[in-house]
């Protein structure tokens, strides 16, 4: 008999942030990149959330609450970056952002 | 009543009053800024978000010098903490914000950028930082550290009409964002491990209680525990997510971009708070809850601070941009107070020589930095960002006071005898001396070595003038032409240079701790 244990779980929460790091590494769309930041800490939210169930502490479960706040005021900043750049640059590539060099 | 008694205990929201004044020093500052609809007007709320943290900072230096400096304390049930070091560092980030904010109002006049938020910005960065430097809680520690850094990327892209502003602030938002999830993923394995220890096959520690976000519970999971792979790779975690935040490499990336892109005042705002609050934060973790794990981190952090200096100074010597320089210069910078905190984590205790000297470095370099960067903010250039050598040449004979004020600022950066930057680095030698860090102390002593090269280069460029002119040459344009405003901008950065002078040659009682 095949049960799901936190193990899954933990593996499951390891392999979201795993996508979220190497998107961000090889994504050249700053729109994916900021989708794969996301990703990666909702990754750490199943682990928090894991480790909460496991130890039978409440407060696991309170900081996801924080960590969905900040996530979300992060990408609202980045957005609004993006937008005011695009405007100027008419591109959201991280390859065309090559202004600041030696 | 009982209940409400022991919730004004435990809860002492008095002892946060210079955070909750910023906070609504802020808040005026932006209702100002929002009744306001001539740029006149706006100016106004600049001049008073800087009176107000002149005032703040009087106030809190005669608070904790003269009232309560004796005893540590704790508020919020343990989350924060609160004591001698705390106040220095609070006192160290209200004085950097007054001299960002009064560095920023020229900036933003000069270039007709809207005032009120900035100051705002600036000013709740600087309780994030207050803040995050008293925490004994991993979740007051995030979340302070997040309203820093959400402070921080709209900041760095301050200047909207700048494509490379914009820029470096997508870059520090991503990397900034990257660090503070590897940040999270090191807490969340240290909570996950001490919420159910024997779930994980690590022993339950005899003493604390079950909250296991906080400092204290952490230290005597890891001294139990510190060969548990799940608590290394936390730990690790942590470190790097706050090596992101200080520079150190192999997490360095960003900082010449982001250096060069960010309007003056914050690149100030950067190399000095930022940093300060980083290596605070390092040293509070190192020395207590990751007290445990010592074996294990020194030989890291001496390869970090290794690698870093080496690398700060050789990437600063071949850059061309002044901005870029010093951002890798600051790398360097990085560097040799990491091997101040493995002193630290080698002394006994976690008040020991190493902390005050770390103190004292970071102080000389925010009398050196907010110099050098206040001179350099008062350039014309028709760029922010593109600060050349050869717009420095022969400044000394143009304008005496600005070559004066940069050479030391440059010669305490470098650490040239009488200044105090050379206290400092004297200092820094003799305590990784004493612990017998000798593989740290001779890197340290290259770095110098080649630290010299560049920021001679720069001196030569402000005293001579090395390059020849022709008859036939196009007229450059000179950014140092024209009258100069703000007379209080000038006297502040000459009183920043003298005090290096003066801590150069006496130290007085802050010796005595030495």
């Amino acid at each position: 008999m095949l049960t799901v244990t936190p193990h899954h779980f933990l593996i499951l929460s390891f392999i979201l942030v795993g996508i979220g790091f190497f998107g961000l590494l090889i994504r050249r769309n700053v729109l994916l990149m900021l989708m794969s930041l996301e990703l990666m800490l909702n990754g750490i939210n199943v682990a928090l959330l894991t480790f909460s169930r496991v130890g039978n502490n409440l407060d696991g479960g309170i900081f996801v609450f924080f960590i969905m706040t900040v996530a979300a005021a992060e990408v609202a900043v980045g957005l609004a970056l993006l937008v005011a750049l695009y405007k100027k640059r008419r591109s959201v590539l991280s390859d065309d952002m090559a202004l600041l060099k030696n | 009543m009982e209940m409400y008694i022991k919730f004004a205990n435990d809860n002492l929201w008095a002892e946060l009053w210079p955070e909750l004044s910023l906070g609504l020093g802020a808040m005026i500052v932006l209702g100002i800024n929002l009744f306001s609809n001539s740029s006149n007007a706006q100016r106004n709320a600049g001049n008073f978000a800087v009176l107000f943290q002149f005032l703040l900072l009087l106030i809190h230096l005669f608070d904790y010098l003269l009232i309560r400096h004796t005893f540590d304390r704790e508020s919020f049930s343990g989350m924060l903490q609160h004591g001698i070091h705390q106040d220095i560092m609070r006192s160290f980030f209200l004085f950097s914000s007054l001299l960002v904010s009064l560095l920023g109002q020229g900036f933003l006049v000069s270039r007709q950028l809207r005032i009120g938020e900035f100051h705002h910005l600036v000013m709740v960065a600087t309780a994030g930082l207050m803040v995050l430097c008293q925490s004994q809680n991993f979740l007051v520690f995030f979340v302070a550290l997040e309203t820093v850094a959400l402070c921080f990327y709209p900041l760095v892209a301050y200047h909207k009409d700048s494509a490379k502003s914009l820029e470096a602030g997508i870059k520090y938002l991503i990397f900034g964002a990257l660090s503070s999830a590897l940040l999270l993923l090191g807490i969340v394995l240290l909570y996950g491990v001490g919420a159910n220890p024997a779930a994980w096959g690590a022993t339950l520690p005899s003493v604390g209680s079950s909250d296991s976000f906080s400092f204290n519970n952490l230290y005597h999971l890891l001294a139990q525990n510190p060969d548990h792979l799940l608590l290394r790779s936390g730990v690790v975690l942590i470190i790097s997510g706050i090596a992101f935040k200080i520079g150190a490499a192999p997490f360095q990336i960003w900082v010449p971009d982001v250096y060069h892109g960010a309007p003056m005042p914050v690149t100030a705002f950067l190399a000095v708070s930022s940093k300060a609050a980083g290596f605070f934060v390092l040293l509070t973790l190192v020395n207590g809850p990751f007290a445990g794990m010592s074996d294990f981190l020194l030989p890291l952090f001496g390869f970090v601070a290794t690698f870093t200096i080496f690398f700060g100074n050789l990437a600063a010597c071949s850059q061309r941009n002044l901005k870029r320089m010093l951002g890798l210069s600051g790398v360097a910078h990085a560097g040799y107070l990491m091997v101040a905190v493995m002193a630290s984590m080698i002394l006994p205790g976690s008040s020991d020589r190493a902390v005050w000297i770390l103190f004292f470095y970071l102080f000389t370099y925010l009398l050196a930095s907010f110099a050098v960067f206040g001179v350099m903010g008062m350039a014309k250039v028709s760029d922010d960002a593109a600060h050349e050598f050869s717009d420095y040449e022969n400044l000394a004979k143009k304008k005496p006071w600005a070559g004066f004020t940069l050479v030391v600022g440059i010669g305490s950066l470098a650490g040239i005898p009488p200044l105090a930057g050379f206290i400092g680095k004297l200092l820094l030698f003799s305590v990784a001396f004493e612990t017998k860090l000798y593989f740290s102390l001779v890197a340290m002593v290259i770095g110098v070595v080649i630290s010299i090269y560049y920021y001679f280069g720069w001196i030569r460029e402000i005293c001579f003038q090395p390059r020849p002119v022709f008859e036939d040459d196009e007229p450059r344009h000179d950014p140092w032409a024209g009258r100069e405003g703000f007379a209080l901008l000038k006297a502040v950065m000459l009183s920043l240079v003298f005090a290096s002078i003066f801590l150069g040659l006496w130290q007085g009682p802050l010796g005595d701790a030495f």
